[in-house]
């Protein structure tokens, strides 16, 4: 019967940058509501959005993840005041650069998601994974043997 | 109960009942009984070989009976101090001299059988008391069964079944038969709300939102149990978030409501399982329910022996024998001077509003003394060894069945033994808890571990606790990481335990991976300003300042409006009091300038800089735009309030001059206004809307206001002796505080009458030019009806305040909920406190609540700001960045970006600029070390190597 079983879905590897103020403190929130969300991300806290180097994602991208999420507060809410604008523009970077390295510009997302967004987080996450599922498999993915 | 046991001002004195207390406040004499341990207190290791080996059997109180303890033992295992005690009236050798394991099994020598009760006295300046409640007996409500059939259990037993140290571990299983129960209801208000028989007739608060908690529980944990209802006569779900959480049991969860107090529960003597007589209030009639397990949510009462202790106090009691307060806006205070009450002691209350309680007389406390400072800490430990290879040990939590619900923590702890670098791994059933905070520390002497890794739950709220459980044990705390598996795994993904677990261990690989490259680092001081900023002067505010103030804090309080008083100051007169809403602002003000606050009225704060005991403030006078003036404070207190729904558009309101809130009906009491009293014998007919913006998905305030049931029906039952016919309708009556059930029943015994709507048919005021008649679907009669009104008032819900509370968050960088109130650092642990160390948060502003709630919560905010105050210095993270001057070539990318201008270009004596980071300016947050061209900027504690390892780790396994 085992062999029977039809091929397994495709389960995306998923690394998230949360900013310690707001993103990861929403997933927190998640857990405190018990949003249910896709178990294929892995969080990463940083203090803030700025702190994710342009380096970090493409190096989790040379790694084989299949998508790279970097999370942080809204506008306005930025504990050190601009550290997400600065996370916008290295993001509009990012978005050309892995163009260049042939991978899908679904693969990576950049959201706000504030303390309070338990339920945004989850949505943000599912919704991301399903994007991310769609493309496939990364193209950088080491191939399984 | 690790910080009271921790703490280095608190001394813990257990088995003892004060007997006499002399003195007045700041000098009592208190006498009191240290009742015999038969174990030393201070030899004891609580290693547990004693209650193994000892051979008498006893039912567990702790357990409520459920399950049997020695006579020898430790009352829970989480239990401070942690020491073994020996029940003196079941042990044999106490009794008759016979037996004396124990003794002969304790290698550390602790037992003696010839310590005696002894009399000890104690010299204090002010006196809490704290001593709960107790739970009513539902054995004398005949009509459940209680005691007589198996299965019909009560809530706090519940409980039990439902944790994992509990007599099950943690499963959810019938007395009679240890089968897993299929359908299980829960019934409300036994022994509560009964103004006859032997119930009592208040309210006891928190049993609603309790029996959904545990419904939710019950159905996540056990995919066996199919049907659970809630049997109930008011939802009182009154709290920030209750709402939600109902929501989330009726709606995701399919949990049951039933409104109706059932007559009986019946057993089938075959089955043992129960059949509840219940009116249905679809069709009315009386029907059956059945049920494996019933769960009574029983009364809370004034716990065993508290008129003695009353009466050892000099303190009064009320009539149900609950401590009593000095009055309503003084909840926290004693009939004593000087003896402060904190919790359920003087009327039922949640964990939330305990805790606030509970903080608040601290600062009451805190006036009877002098100059109290935190007592510093002295530890002698003999340094870890950090420069070897990492010596790590890893710690997996159960968190009781939180995780291990969900996860296979052994799986996790297997795993993490394999992972490089791992030397000991093992599981805890709550690695917080006090017992395991020892068993780490013992742990890493034990294997010299040079680093740690826990994996339980959120670094945002328990880092900080095991960060001081490693430096207790020798060990840099920044040498320490979290994997937080149970908000990223079991609570999240509970429908799928092996891909949970899966992440599980992926975390953990990555917190190992990280612990590898982590550096120790030492905290930097900061001189800490003792002056305070309190934002707002409403009740809350005023409050605040002046608990502050008293204790000899300069204070500076800051209101916008040209008067203090906020909302209060426009109420007409208390009920059952016999002074208004100015008069008590007037006391108040009073006190603000005897106790030498600085008040500014028609004043904003307009920047905020700095950080933790270094505020710089900036105010603006709103009367001269241009001036402007700054302010140094080391901690600031935000108080402004709230705003009331506005129902422009809803139920005539603006439409018809004859509908009117509720606060527009307080003027109207306050004038004494003829248009209330009735002409030519006619009775004004007055109807209030319940509700309005509150409990609402669509506008409004999504929860409970909590203040507007009882505002309503005192203002009813003035109506009422003006001579009007005043009708309340509602959805339910939410009468949850104190004394406020019992003016609901005196409101229905006057004559005021209560009818019920729905939230999906909400009244519709009819008339032309004026409103002249309501008209409502009635659902407990399925019939609609319409009344005549005179009057319609609408009881507004209370909202976030829009344009002030969003200029403070983005002021002071403190987060807000999403009903856009502020939010609190933690429901249960920091209801006063924010994410941002140092701000903190009272009153409305954090959720609504009425003049009693708010009082006390001021307080609680006003002790936490003395506490930061006593510091002399204030210990800020090393986690900033630092820049290795080899590797810059001076290109002030960083001094660019940086907001905090912490990075500044200097010249070197070759010629050439590099830039250096001030750390007292620094906060941390690593976007110059991501912008830095040549990597010269190190982010401590979150270096690229660091999370570069932890990416790898996750991607491809290795480490």
């Amino acid at each position: 019967m085992a062999k029977m079983k039809k091929q397994e879905e495709f389960e995306p590897k998923i690394v998230v940058f949360a900013c310690n103020w707001c993103s990861y403190a929403g997933a927190d929130t998640a857990g405190v509501s018990k949003i249910q969300y896709h178990h294929n991300v892995r969080l990463i806290r940083v203090m803030c959005s700025g702190r994710v180097n342009p380096a970090f994602v493409i190096k989790a991208f040379e790694q084989g993840a299949d998508g790279v999420m970097v999370s942080g507060c809204h506008f306005g809410d930025c504990h050190y005041i601009f550290g997400n604008y600065q996370a916008k523009e290295r993001f509009e970077m990012l978005k050309r650069l892995i163009h260049l390295l042939g991978l899908e510009k679904a693969r990576l997302r950049l959201e706000w998601v504030s303390a309070a967004e338990g339920g945004r987080f989850a949505q943000v996450v599912n919704e991301f994974v399903e994007d991310v599922k769609k493309v496939g498999r990364s193209p950088l993915a080491p191939i399984k043997t | 109960m690790l910080d009271v046991g921790r703490h280095p001002n608190i001394e813990l004195l257990t088995l003892c009942q004060p007997t006499k207390v002399e003195g007045e406040e700041g000098n009592f004499r208190v006498q009191y009984l240290k009742k015999a341990r038969y174990v030393k207190e201070d030899v004891c290791t609580a290693c547990g070989i004693c209650a193994e080996k000892c051979p008498i059997k006893v039912s567990d109180d702790f357990e409520l009976g459920l399950a049997k303890r020695k006579a020898i033992y430790i009352y829970f295992p989480q239990g401070v101090p942690p020491v073994y005690t020996i029940d003196p009236e079941h042990c044999t050798m106490i009794l008759k001299g016979k037996c004396g394991l124990c003794a002969r099994v304790c290698e550390a020598q602790a037992i003696d059988y010839n310590q005696n009760d002894e009399e000890r006295t104690i010299n204090v300046g002010a006196i809490v008391v704290a001593t709960g409640f107790s739970q009513l007996k539902p054995t004398a409500l005949k009509n459940y069964g209680y005691g007589q059939y198996a299965n019909v259990l009560t809530g706090l037993e519940f409980e039990r079944l439902l944790s994992a140290t509990g007599p099950t571990g943690g499963h959810i299983i019938r007395p009679s038969d240890s089968k897993t129960p299929r359908k299980i209801v829960f019934i409300q208000c036994v022994g509560s709300r009964m103004a006859k028989g032997d119930g009592y007739p208040y309210c006891s608060v928190y049993c609603c939102t309790n029996s959904i908690k545990c419904a939710l529980l019950a159905k996540t944990h056990d995919p066996d149990i199919k049907e659970i209802s809630i049997l109930y006569m008011d939802l009182r779900t009154y709290g920030k978030g209750f709402q939600e959480l109902f929501l989330r049991a009726e709606e995701v969860e399919g949990v049951k409501f039933l409104r109706g107090r059932p007559a009986r529960v019946e057993e089938d003597p075959l089955t043992r399982s129960l059949t509840i007589m219940v009116e249905n209030t679809e069709t009315n009639r009386i029907e059956p329910l059945a049920a494996d397990i019933v769960v009574l949510s029983t009364a809370a009462i004034p716990s065993t022996g508290a008129k003695e202790v009353a009466r050892i106090l000099g303190i009064e009691v009320d009539s149900y024998g609950f401590f009593k307060e000095r009055d309503f806006h003084n909840p926290t205070e004693a009939t004593r001077p000087g003896v402060y009450i904190a919790g359920s002691c003087s009327s039922p209350r949640d964990i939330t509003d305990s805790v606030a309680w509970g903080t608040a007389t601290a600062v009451k406390a805190l006036t009877h003394m002098e100059g109290a400072r935190i007592a510093q800490k002295e530890i002698e430990v003999e340094p870890i060894d950090t420069s070897g290879e990492p010596r790590i040990g890893v710690f997996v939590c159960h968190c009781g069945i939180n995780i291990a619900g969900v996860v296979d923590v052994e799986e996790v702890n297997q795993f993490a033994q394999t992972l490089p670098g791992v030397v000991y791994s093992a599981r805890m059933l709550f690695a917080c808890s006090d017992d395991s905070q020892r068993e780490i520390q013992y742990k890493i002497k034990e294997y010299q571990l040079n680093r740690v890794v826990v994996a339980s739950c959120t670094p945002r709220t328990h880092e900080p606790i095991f960060r001081e459980t490693c430096g207790l044990a020798g060990l840099n705390p920044y040498l320490f990481e979290m994997a937080n598996i149970r908000d990223q795994c079991s609570w999240v993904h509970a429908s799928t335990p092996k891909e949970a677990t899966e992440k599980a261990k992926d975390l953990v690989r990555m917190a190992v991976a990280r612990c590898h490259l982590l550096q120790p680092l030492e905290s930097r001081q900061m001189p800490m300003n003792p002056d305070m900023l309190v934002v707002g002067g409403g009740i809350t505010g005023m409050q605040a300042s002046v608990d502050l103030a008293r204790l000899g804090h300069k204070v500076t309080l800051v209101e916008k409006e040209e008067r203090l008083g906020g909302r209060v100051k426009e109420l007409s007169t208390f009920y059952e009091e016999n002074y208004d809403g100015q008069q008590l602002i007037s006391e108040k003000v009073k006190q603000l300038e005897s106790a030498g606050v600085n008040i500014l009225t028609s004043t904003m704060v307009k920047e905020v800089n700095g950080f933790v005991g270094n505020f710089e403030v900036t105010l603006q006078s709103l009367q001269h735009q241009e001036k402007t003036s700054t302010l140094q404070v080391g901690s600031i207190a935000v108080a402004i309030g709230s705003d009331l729904f506005n129902p422009t558009g809803k139920f005539g309101y603006s439409s018809f001059p004859n509908v009117m809130t509720n606060m527009e009906m307080e003027r109207l009491l306050k004038e004494d206004s003829p248009e209330l009293t009735r002409n030519n014998k006619e009775s004004k007919n007055i109807v209030f809307v319940q509700c309005v913006g509150s409990r609402n998905k669509k506008d409004g305030n999504p929860d409970c206001s909590r203040y507007c049931c009882s505002v309503a029906i005192k203002q009813a039952l003035k109506l009422r002796e003006k001579g009007a016919q005043v009708v309340i309708l509602y959805r339910d009556i939410i009468a949850f505080g104190k004394g406020v059930e019992e003016l609901y029943r005196k409101a229905r015994g006057e004559g005021v009458i209560f009818l019920r709507y729905d939230e999906e048919h909400p009244p519709q005021v009819i008339g032309k030019g004026r409103a002249t008649s309501i008209k409502w679907m009635f659902s407990p009669l399925n019939q609609e009806i319409e009344l005549p009104v005179d009057l319609v008032v609408l009881s507004v819900g209370m909202v976030a305040r829009k344009v002030d509370a969003e200029q403070i968050q983005e002021q002071l960088k403190i987060p807000r909920s999403l009903d856009g109130f502020f939010m609190e650092r933690h429901s249960k642990l920091g209801p006063v406190e924010t994410s941002t160390e140092g701000i903190y948060i009272c009153g409305c502003a954090q959720s609504p609540k009425d003049i009693t709630d708010s009082v006390a919560q001021a307080s609680a905010a006003a002790s936490k700001m003395a506490v930061m105050a006593s510091k002399e210095f204030v210990e800020l993270e090393p986690t900033t960045c630092v820049v290795r001057e080899d590797l810059c070539r001076g290109c002030g990318n960083c001094q660019e970006v940086c907001q905090f201008h912490a990075p500044e270009l200097v010249e070197t004596p070759e010629g050439n600029y590099v830039s250096r980071i001030n750390e007292a300016l620094c906060k941390g947050c690593g976007t110059c070390a991501s912008l830095c061209p040549t990597g010269a900027i190190v982010a401590r504690h979150f270096t690229d190597r660091q999370i570069d390892k932890m990416v790898e780790a996750m991607l491809t396994g290795s480490l």
